[in-house]
C-alpha cells in the first residue's frame, strides 16, 4: 500500500470545490487526495515524485465516440491530407496534392512482395484540392499489375486502378449507383458507399474486418489514444464477434494496456433478446480496462455522404434525402429491447430527422417502461437545433456531438450540404449547454484523428479548415470545453462517479500536457502537448520520436 | 469458370410479408440448393425436420438451402458466401425493410461469380398507400417500389377496395405485379425455376404458363428489346439464347426479369441452331398475350 504524491506545476481538477491544486496523492491505483502538500500528509507516510512539477495534470481524457479500428488501419499507408500521430507515436505527414499521395503510394509499393496482392491505403480525402479528383490514371502510376485501393477518410467512398475495375468489369456500361463516371461516360475510378463498400472488401480480403480488429490493432488503439492523453475510449459499435471478444481480453488483461476501453455492442447485428443475453454474458467478463455496457443503434447515414436523414427543407444544394440505415419502427422495437433490459442506448444521429425520430423514440420508451437516469445519449446529432435540445433535457438524454466536422468538413456544410444558417449552428455545443443538456464532444476516430484537445479547440473556436467561424454564439468556453472531454464524456458514460474528474477515491487517470490549456490562448489549445498518461497510478510516457 | 450464380433481392417495408415469401420458398423448393441471406433467424418457419446442421451464423437445412443471417455487413457475408459458391444454385437475400433493394442487387453486376436475377418487392396491400404518406419514410417506400423488378402485391384480401391499391401501385412503379395472399406467388415465376424446382405437393392448378419461340434466322436487337418492353402486363420473366442480327457469330443469352431485360454474350454461335425464347407468366393473360404476338420480329 506505497503512497506517491506528485506535483505538478497546475493539476487541473474538474472539481468545483477545488479547481485546482498543486499535488495530488495515489493509492492503490486511485487518488486519495489534491491539494496542497500539507492537506495530504495525514493520509501516512508516502514518496514525492516530482517528474511532473513542471507538468500541467488533468483527469484523462474521455473519448466519448471513437472505433477500435483507429488501431487497425494503421497496418495500411495513411494518404491523408492532414498531419496524423500512428500509434508508435510517428507523425504521418499529410500529402498536398494527388501527385504528393501517388508518389507516397509508389515508394510504399516498391517494398510490397512481388505478388499480386493488394495496395490498400486510407485517409484520403479530396476536398482539399481545388475539385480535382483522383482517377484511374493516378493510381495506375502506383501499378497496373496489382490491386491499388485508397479509402477516403470518411471510409465510404475510394478510389481504385484499373486492375481492380478490370477485374470487376467495371466500365461505362456498367450502371450501377456508386459507380462515379465523367461526363463522356467513362467511370472515373471513384467508386461510393455500397458499391465502395464491396469492393473494398473483396479487394482486401473478407478478413479485413477481422484484421482490423485483432490483437494488435487492439494495442494499437490504445496507445494512438494514449498519445492524445485518453485513458478512457469507446469502441462505439461492434458486433462483437469472439475473435474480437478473444483480442480485447487478452489485451486488457496485461498491466500495460494504457486504455480503459468501453465497446458498444451493435444492436442491429442479432435480434434483442439474443443481444441482450449475449451483452449480460460479456458483462461478466469485465476486468479493470475493458467494459462491456454500452449498446449503439445506428439510424440514418452521414451528412457529408449525402445520407443523412433531414427534416425539412432537406440539402441546401436540392440532394434528395439520405437513407435510414434501421428505419423508425426498428428503432423504437430496439431502443425499447435495450431500454426495458436497464442498458444504456448510443444512438447514431447525424440528421435533424433522425435525431427526432430518436427522441421520440425514448419518449415512447419511457411512457411504456419509466427508467430514471438512463443517459440515452445522442452520438452525432450535428443538425439538432434549441428544441431538440430542450427535448434532450426533458429527457434525460445526454448529447455526444462531432466537434471535429466543424474543422474538417464545416466548408462543404456551409457551400452545400447544409447551406450557411444550419452550417453555423450544427454541432451546437453553445446550445446544448445553455439548455443544460450534459454534452460530451468526440472525433469519431478513424474517420478523424483521435485527439480530444484538438476537439475541444473545434468546439472553442469552431474554426473550418478554409479559415471560416462557423457560429460565433455557438463557442463555448476553453473551461466548457475542458469538463466535455472528461467529466462531461464520463458522464455520457455513466463512469462519472468513478473517473473523468480529480476527486478522493476515483481512479488515477490522468492526462500530463506539458502546458496549461487554461493558460494558453484559446485558439492555440490545440498545440498543447500530452506528454503522456497514467492510468490506476501507473504511468505511460508518450514515445518521443 | 461455372455459370454465375443467380442472385434474387426480396425487398419491401417492414410487415410486408418478405419472411412468409421466404419460408414458402425454402419450405417449397426442391432439386435447388438456395442460400438466403436474412437478417433475422428467428422469423423463419424452419421446423427441426428441416434443420440439419446450425452453425451460428449458418443453418443447412436437409433440403439443401442454406440460410445465413447478415449481421452487420451483407456485403462481408455475401462475399465469406461465395467463397462456397460451387454448394448453390441461387442465392437470394432478404434486403432490410428500409434498405433500397436494387443497391443490393447492384452487387451482382460488380460479382462475376454472380448474375442478377431479379428485384422482388412485396407490397403490402392495405398499408403501403399509408406508409407512402408518411414524411420520414415515405420516400423509403416509393424508392423501394421503383426499384422493383417484379411486385408482389400481398395482403390484397384484407384491402376493402383492392382497385385502389392496384390503380395506385402502377403510378409508382412498372414492375409487373402478382397480386397474393398469405405471400403465396408461384415460386417458379419470382425466381425463374424450371417446373422440376418447386414441390408439385400442394394440388392447385399451376397459376402460370411458359409459351416457347424459335426462330431459324438471326434476329434483330432492336425489335425483339421492343417487344420484351411491351409484353403484357402478366409476362414476368423471359430466358432465351439468341443470334442477334448485328453479332450474328455469337451467342446472345435473354434475361428478363419483370421489364428489366439483361443480354450477354457468352461464346460464339453453334452452328445452324435456332434461337430460342421462353416467356413465362401467369395464365390470366394468355388471350391478351396471343393477340400482340404477331408484332414478334420472327422470320
Amino acid at each position: 500500500m506505497s503512497t506517491v504524491v506528485y506535483s505538478a506545476r497546475r493539476i487541473i481538477t474538474m472539481n468545483p470545490n477545488q479547481p485546482f491544486a498543486t499535488h495530488m496523492a495515489v493509492r492503490d491505483g486511485r487518488i486519495l487526495g489534491a491539494g496542497p502538500i500539507e492537506s495530504l500528509k495525514g493520509w501516512g507516510k508516502f514518496e514525492v515524485d516530482d517528474r511532473f512539477a513542471d507538468k500541467v495534470i488533468l483527469p484523462g481524457f474521455v473519448e466519448g465516440h471513437s472505433h477500435a479500428y483507429e488501431g487497425g488501419v494503421w497496418k495500411f499507408p495513411y494518404v491523408g491530407y492532414f498531419d496524423r500521430t500512428s500509434p508508435d507515436g510517428a507523425l504521418a505527414r499529410g500529402l498536398k496534392s494527388i501527385d504528393e499521395v501517388v508518389a507516397a503510394l509508389q515508394a510504399y509499393e516498391k517494398k510490397m512482395p512481388r505478388d499480386d496482392s493488394t495496395l490498400l491505403a486510407w485517409g484520403f480525402d479530396p476536398i482539399y484540392f481545388g475539385g480535382r479528383r483522383m482517377n484511374l490514371a493516378d493510381l495506375d502510376k502506383v501499378s497496373t499489375a496489382r490491386p491499388v485501393v485508397v479509402l477516403h477518410s470518411n471510409f465510404h467512398v475510394l478510389n481504385a486502378n484499373t486492375p481492380v475495375f478490370a477485374k470487376a468489369g467495371i466500365t461505362r456500361h456498367t450502371n450501377v449507383h456508386g459507380v462515379v463516371k465523367d461526363e463522356r461516360g467513362e467511370p472515373t475510378g471513384e467508386l461510393q458507399e455500397n458499391t465502395a463498400k464491396f469492393m473494398a472488401y473483396k479487394a482486401a480480403g473478407v478478413e479485413l474486418a477481422a484484421i482490423l480488429s485483432d490483437d494488435a490493432a487492439t494495442w494499437g488503439f490504445a496507445k494512438v489514444a494514449q498519445l492524445a492523453g485518453v485513458t478512457t475510449a469507446t469502441d462505439l459499435h461492434n458486433t462483437l464477434p469472439d475473435s474480437t471478444v478473444a483480442a480485447y481480453l487478452a489485451a486488457s488483461a496485461s498491466m500495460d494496456f494504457p486504455l480503459r476501453l468501453l465497446p458498444a455492442f451493435a444492436a442491429f447485428s442479432m435480434p434483442p433478446d439474443e443481444g441482450i443475453a449475449r451483452l449480460r454474458q460479456l458483462a461478466k467478463k469485465n476486468n479493470e480496462r475493458l467494459r462491456f455496457q454500452l449498446v449503439k443503434i445506428i439510424t440514418d447515414g452521414s451528412i457529408q455522404g449525402l445520407s443523412a436523414r433531414m427534416r425539412w427543407p432537406g440539402y441546401y444544394d436540392g440532394t434528395p434525402n439520405g437513407v435510414w440505415n434501421v428505419g423508425p419502427d426498428e428503432i423504437d422495437r430496439l431502443l425499447l429491447a435495450y431500454h426495458r433490459a436497464g442498458f444504456q442506448v448510443h444512438i447514431h444521429t447525424n440528421g435533424d430527422e433522425a435525431s427526432e425520430v430518436a427522441i421520440e423514440a425514448v419518449e415512447r420508451a419511457l411512457a411504456a417502461a419509466p427508467r430514471w437516469d438512463h443517459r440515452h445519449t445522442l452520438q452525432h446529432a450535428q443538425m439538432a437545433d434549441a428544441g431538440q435540445f430542450r427535448r434532450l433535457k426533458a429527457l434525460g438524454m445526454c448529447a455526444n456531438l462531432f466537434a471535429n466536422h466543424l474543422f474538417y468538413w464545416g466548408d462543404i456544410h456551409y457551400a452545400k450540404t447544409l447551406g450557411p444558417e444550419r452550417a453555423e449552428r450544427m454541432d451546437a455545443c453553445g446550445t446544448a449547454l445553455k439548455h443544460g443538456v450534459p454534452l460530451a464532444i468526440h472525433c469519431d476516430a478513424p474517420v478523424t484523428p483521435i485527439g480530444p484537445l484538438f476537439t475541444a479547440w473545434c468546439a472553442v473556436n469552431r474554426l473550418t479548415a478554409s479559415g471560416r467561424t462557423l457560429g460565433e454564439v455557438e463557442k463555448i468556453s476553453v473551461a466548457d470545453a475542458l469538463h466535455a472531454i472528461t467529466l462531461g464524456a464520463a458522464y455520457t458514460l455513466k463512469l462519472d462517479e468513478e473517473l473523468g474528474s480529480i476527486d478522493v477515491g476515483k481512479r488515477a487517470d490522468f492526462a500530463i500536457l506539458d502546458d496549461d490549456p487554461l493558460a494558453v490562448p484559446p485558439e492555440k489549445l490545440k498545440d498543447v502537448g500530452v506528454w503522456g498518461t497514467m492510468l490506476g497510478g501507473r504511468v505511460f510516457e508518450a514515445p518521443r520520436v | 469458370m461455372t455459370a454465375p450464380i443467380p442472385f434474387t433481392v426480396i425487398g419491401g417495408f417492414l410487415g410486408a410479408g418478405k419472411t412468409t415469401l421466404l419460408n414458402r420458398l425454402l419450405a417449397g423448393v426442391v432439386g435447388r440448393r438456395f442460400a438466403v441471406l436474412v437478417n433475422d433467424f428467428g422469423a423463419l418457419d424452419i421446423d427441426s425436420e428441416l434443420a440439419a446442421k446450425h452453425g451460428g451464423d449458418t443453418i443447412a437445412l436437409s433440403n439443401g438451402c442454406l440460410c445465413c443471417t447478415i449481421g452487420d455487413s451483407l456485403v462481408a457475408t455475401l462475399l465469406a458466401l461465395l467463397e462456397r459458391s460451387d454448394e448453390l444454385d441461387h442465392i437470394v437475400v432478404e434486403a432490410s425493410g428500409v434498405a433500397d433493394p436494387g443497391r443490393i442487387a447492384d452487387l451482382a453486376t460488380l460479382e462475376a461469380r454472380l448474375h442478377r436475377d431479379g428485384v422482388i418487392v412485396v407490397v403490402d396491400a392495405d398499408d403501403v398507400q399509408r406508409r407512402a404518406a408518411d414524411r420520414r419514410v415515405g420516400d423509403t417506400v416509393l424508392r423501394q417500389l421503383k426499384a422493383a423488378d417484379l411486385l408482389v402485391l400481398n395482403k390484397i384480401d384484407l384491402t376493402n377496395d383492392p382497385s385502389v391499391v392496384r390503380t395506385w401501385l402502377g403510378g409508382q412503379s412498372a414492375a409487373p405485379v402478382l397480386e397474393a395472399r398469405h405471400a403465396d406467388v408461384p415460386l417458379a415465376l419470382l425466381f425463374g425455376l424450371d417446373q422440376h424446382g418447386v414441390s408439385q405437393g400442394d394440388g392447385n392448378p399451376k397459376p402460370f404458363r411458359s409459351w416457347s419461340y424459335s426462330w431459324p434466322d438471326a434476329v434483330d436487337r432492336s425489335a425483339l428489346l421492343a417487344m420484351l418492353n411491351e409484353a403484357p402486363s402478366h409476362i414476368l420473366r423471359a430466358k432465351g439464347i439468341v443470334r442477334f442480327a448485328d453479332s450474328a457469330d455469337r451467342r446472345s443469352t435473354v434475361h428478363m426479369v419483370g421489364r428489366r431485360v439483361d443480354i450477354s454474350e457468352d461464346g460464339s454461335w453453334p452452328g445452324n441452331a435456332e434461337s430460342r425464347l421462353v416467356l413465362v407468366g401467369t395464365s390470366a393473360m394468355l388471350h391478351s398475350f396471343e393477340r400482340s404476338e404477331t408484332a414478334w420480329p420472327a422470320d
